[in-house]
């Protein structure tokens, strides 16, 4: 698969990954500004194994969408467009989104 | 050389299969389609098309080790073996590596390519300047191989609705062709639908496979531009080296 | 309306990244007074408005390529935007809420 395909399917599925977790989201939200204990349950929340690696999926999913998102529109204004430096971009984007993740997980831990 | 084919005989196989066939190269098989050719002349069942065997007709599209690509410019010495070779994806299969390109045309021959000009001619010709005729490099070269639309994941989900790059970057050259006169029909004919253009999602699969080195997805994005009324590029479009099947 | 909202919502994002890093909030009272400060609330209020219109754009898409046929399409297409709007009421909820 061209490395273009990799990034573009992986904005796809991150974006349907970040959606997916915008309800739970919102709700963490909410309960976190309820009150006093409301908020220590998020933080709770946040110490389950479970969690951790769903963040850290969220997080990668993140960063590549928005990395992806931006050489997009990187190209919209005719930046990076001719079909090498659109390769490049898209190997950068990629690896990036990984590297991220990597480091969400190594800070989770 | 070993190569597996796809073979589909559609009154005997329910489905297309790999056959292996193994031969030995001799020094004139300088392309695949030479060794095609040399093992239809032992199997002369092997079916796929082929005309100008030099890479401008586009009959020999077919997908080699996984990529699309003409047969007859597609040197034998680069390819991975087992060679794998199999008929454009997401085209109906006729026969063997034959496909069904009806889909693909009548959604070229949707974008009204051909110019219209309702003034009556001239003496001679429509004038065009240099730098008007530029603004079709990179577009007019398309030979309607099917190696773009072929290969791009939003044709394959909606070949009947989506456009298609191939049909696309036609539609470009004659939106951006100074002697046209239908160029608000033809933007607009892109625009009412969700699907006829925007279906694109810039992948790049077409511009990576495009035998004559032409980027679609670029032609796609002037074509984007030009709806959403920003100025336009003075130049034509990028032509890459073509990126032959390894 | 998905190249604008990508704008600001990525601005946002980096801008949480920032404050968070800078001050790190510790308790639910410092969290509380920051979401509800002035210009942070306003903030948050543009964010969601521009999530919801980037998810909408995005889903659409996603279904528009994907589901056939037409009507199945049309009530998926559906259910996406009231949920988007549901999600859309709780937030300002929320955001209400905190005004005290």
């Amino acid at each position: 698969m061209p490395v273009g395909a990799l990034t573009s399917i992986g904005h796809r599925i991150s974006g349907v990954v970040l959606a997916a977790s915008v309800p739970l989201a919102v709700y963490l939200f909410g309960l976190s500004l309820r009150d006093a204990r409301g908020f220590a349950q998020v933080v709770g929340v946040f110490g389950g194994f479970a969690f951790k690696a769903a963040a850290v999926l969220v997080v990668w999913a993140l960063a590549h969408h928005m990395l992806g998102g931006a050489r997009h529109m990187l190209s919209d204004f005719d930046v990076g467009s001719p079909l090498r430096a659109a390769r490049r971009s898209a190997w950068l984007v990629n690896l990036a989104g990984l590297c991220v993740a990597l480091l969400a997980a190594v800070l989770v831990w | 050389m070993k190569l597996s084919i796809s073979r589909y005989d559609p009154e005997r196989d329910k489905a297309p299969h790999l056959q292996d066939y193994d031969i030995e190269l001799i020094a004139t098989d300088h392309m695949l389609l030479d060794v095609l050719l040399r093992l239809k002349a032992q199997d002369s069942t092997l079916s796929f098309r082929k005309s100008c065997r030099e890479g401008v007709c586009g009959s020999d599209a077919m997908n080699i080790n996984g990529r699309n690509g003409l047969a007859c410019i597609t040197r034998t010495r680069d390819l991975r073996e087992p060679v794998v070779i199999r008929p454009l994806p997401g085209f109906p299969i006729i026969r063997d590596l034959f496909v069904d390109m009806t889909q693909f045309f009548k959604q070229y021959r949707s974008i009204t390519p051909y110019l219209v000009n309702d003034k009556p001619p001239p003496e001679r010709e429509r004038l065009q300047s240099p730098a008007e005729r530029d603004k079709l490099n990179g577009a007019y070269e398309c030979i309607l191989c099917g190696c773009c639309s072929s290969q791009c994941p939003s044709y394959w989900w909606n070949p009947d609705k989506f456009v298609g790059p191939a049909g696309l970057i036609q539609a470009y050259r004659f939106i951006f062709d100074s002697r046209d006169r239908a160029t608000e029909r033809r933007l607009d004919d892109l625009d009412n639908d969700p699907y006829r253009l925007f279906r694109c999602r810039t992948i790049m699969n077409c511009a990576e496979v495009c035998p004559k080195g032409l980027e679609p997805v670029h032609a796609i994005e002037r074509i984007r531009l030009k709806i959403a009324g920003v100025t336009e590029a003075a130049a034509g479009l990028d032509v890459h080296p073509p990126i032959s099947p390894t | 309306m998905q190249r604008v909202s990508a704008v600001y919502l990525l601005l946002f994002v980096l801008f949480l990244l920032f404050s968070s890093w800078l001050r790190p909030i510790r308790t639910f009272a410092e969290w509380h007074a920051w979401v509800a400060g002035p210009g942070t609330s306003i903030a948050f209020v543009v964010f969601f408005a521009a999530l919801l219109g980037h998810m909408w754009v995005g889903l659409r898409d996603v279904l528009l390529d994907y589901a056939k046929p037409a009507s199945l399409r049309r009530s998926l297409l559906a259910a996406v935007a009231l949920s988007l709007l549901g999600l859309g009421m709780w937030i300002l909820r929320i955001l209400f809420r905190i005004q005290g």
